[in-house]
């Protein structure tokens, strides 16, 4: 195995608030075929100039078509791009604590959050995600691959919406596709109002939510026309707060535009990039 | 259904999945049900609910058999197979057919909906259990693991209380480091060829079946610092000549060395 050319990763953990989350209600390469605003936002997350990222598609079996699109969103941009299998039996001698070690970003697709999470425990998986995030690496997902970040999510794994407790590295509930899916948002809202799950965020698809720490930092959405929703029951009442978030890719005054041109901009950035081999500020 | 037998069929490789249409360990499995036409299901939990296995197991049995599928991975799209009660469906079956595929992930999946009690009931009940590869090494105490990193023994569900090694054949490290995992205290066991059923009748093996002539099964168990491998008589599963009547294997070791 090739040895990262920058060798700048740490195995100590950061500090609390270089600890990097982004969780996405729906979007990226999974759902937005031909928007990769999410998706350039989350190399940008990266601490490295031309980041290791690691996809799981876990929650969804190791299905083709999103191995497929991952690799047809990535392979072009500056990054070495790979995926884990935890299904199918590839001829790999390298341990999964190997694998992780060596990431810069790991990217959790979307699918069942019951299943995601009891096939990482079963490998042990778990722990080595919550060390890649104490070093340093940006943890990332959709759907089932952001709620699994917080201490509950609201999983259709069995059919009906119902709470399922995630691995807790954030605070409070994360439900997502709110407005591709309402059906959970009802669900999500009764659980708080009864205490049965702490308050927190509902996302539209193409909305993401950046934490450093347990802080939010940033809201950002690759599409025009969504919003965050954060609820918290004070004293028994729903208390909510909308918040609109920063349009990726848009150009200040013309909120509804600009898209094609800032995937221009991007790759001039990166091609840049790759050339002189500036780094990051 | 009064008082079956509990019986697994345990293939090293094979089936439906691996070999050519009308695979004759399928039928020898089938022979066994005494159902006019049987319900099979089919669990691919450890292909990840890989559709093009879920088509072929369909493709197999569907002709002749009340055949369904439960995937634990699309139970949110209404494309789940099986949708309700899962318990229920699965002890009313003659036969469970589990797929191959990363058997710790299956299992990790399988307790996350409850399906390891459910299948140890079903068992019990006489259910006939198969399947190749993670389909059989789930049944055992415990399974060489050869995925991501140094092989391993890792736990099964331990309805049969030995060690299993798949694909015994098709490997060439494979045999020596399930040598290595039994004589460093893995539980001894059956090392399986493809091609290559175990069948057993409670825990008791009963026969050992093959769809290929030279198919080999062995005994695997630790003897001073080393182990001793014993040959199985294995039954080639000739055409047009399925087993009317079970046969015992009273000679378990040696007559045949390597067949």
């Amino acid at each position: 195995m090739s040895v990262h050319p920058e060798g700048h990763r740490q195995a100590e953990p950061v500090a609390p608030e270089e600890r990097t989350i982004f969780a996405m209600g729906g979007g990226g390469f999974t759902m937005e075929l031909s928007n990769p605003l999410l998706d350039d936002f989350v190399l940008s997350l990266a601490r490295a100039r031309e980041p290791r990222i690691l996809f799981l598609p876990t929650a969804s079996g190791d299905t083709a078509p999103q191995i497929n699109a991952f690799k047809a969103r990535f392979s072009g941009r500056t990054c070495t791009a790979e995926h884990l299998s935890l299904f199918r039996l590839r001829e790999t001698r390298r341990s999964l604590g190997e694998i992780v070690a060596e990431q810069d970003i790991l990217y959790v697709g979307g699918g069942s959050m019951r299943n995601l999470l009891a096939i990482w425990r079963a490998h042990g998986l778990d722990a080595l995600l919550v060390q890649a995030w104490e070093r340093g690496a940006v943890l990332a997902g959709l759907s089932a691959g952001a709620m699994c970040w917080f201490q509950w999510g609201l999983t259709r794994s069995s059919g009906p919406p119902e709470p399922i407790e995630g691995l807790g590295l954030l605070a409070g509930s994360l439900t997502v596709h709110a407005d591709g899916e309402p059906e959970r948002l009802p669900v999500w809202l009764a659980h708080l109002r009864d205490g049965t799950m702490p308050g927190g965020w509902a996302l539209d698809d193409g909305v993401g939510l950046v934490f450093h720490g347990d802080v939010l930092d940033r809201v950002v959405s690759s599409r025009p026309g969504t919003e965050a929703l954060r609820v918290d029951a004070i004293a028994g009442e729903l208390v909510r707060r909308r918040i609109q978030p920063e349009l990726l890719g848009s150009r200040a005054g013309d909120p509804l535009g600009g898209y094609d041109d800032a995937v221009e901009e991007l790759r001039r950035v990166h091609r840049l990039r790759r050339g002189t081999g500036r780094r990051r500020g | 259904m009064a008082s079956r037998v509990p019986q697994i069929v345990a293939l090293g490789g094979g089936g439906f999945s691996m070999e050519r249409e009308g695979s004759l360990l399928d039928d020898y499995i089938l022979s066994l049900l005494g159902a006019a036409r049987p319900r099979v299901c089919f669990l691919p939990t450890a292909s990840g609910d890989a559709d093009h296995y879920v088509v072929r197991f369909y493709r197999r049995f569907s002709p002749g058999c009340e055949a369904s599928h439960v995937s634990l991975f699309r139970r949110d799209q209404g494309t789940g197979g099986v949708e309700d009660d899962l318990a229920a469906h699965l002890l009313s079956q003659d036969l469970i057919y589990v797929g191959g595929g990363n058997m710790v992930s299956m299992l990790g999946a399988w307790r996350a909906h409850g399906l390891d009690s459910i299948l140890r009931r079903a068992w019990r009940r006489g259910v006939v259990m198969c399947g190749p590869s993670a389909g059989s090494l789930c049944w055992f105490e415990q399974a060489l693991s050869a995925f991501h990193g140094a092989p391993r023994p890792v736990r099964g569900l331990g309805l049969l209380p030995y060690s299993n090694c798949v694909h015994y054949d098709a490997e060439p490290a494979r045999r020596e480091e399930y040598h290595r995992a039994v004589a460093d205290g893995m539980s001894p066991g059956f090392a399986v060829e493809d091609g290559v059923g175990l069948h057993f009748r409670g825990t008791r093996l009963e026969r050992v079946v093959s769809s290929r002539a030279d198919g080999r099964a062995f005994f695997v168990q630790r003897r001073g610092a080393g182990v001793r491998e014993a040959p199985l008589e294995a039954e080639p599963l000739g055409a047009g000549e399925l087993p009317a009547a079970v046969r015992p294997l009273r000679r378990r070791a040696a007559s045949r060395a390597a067949a």
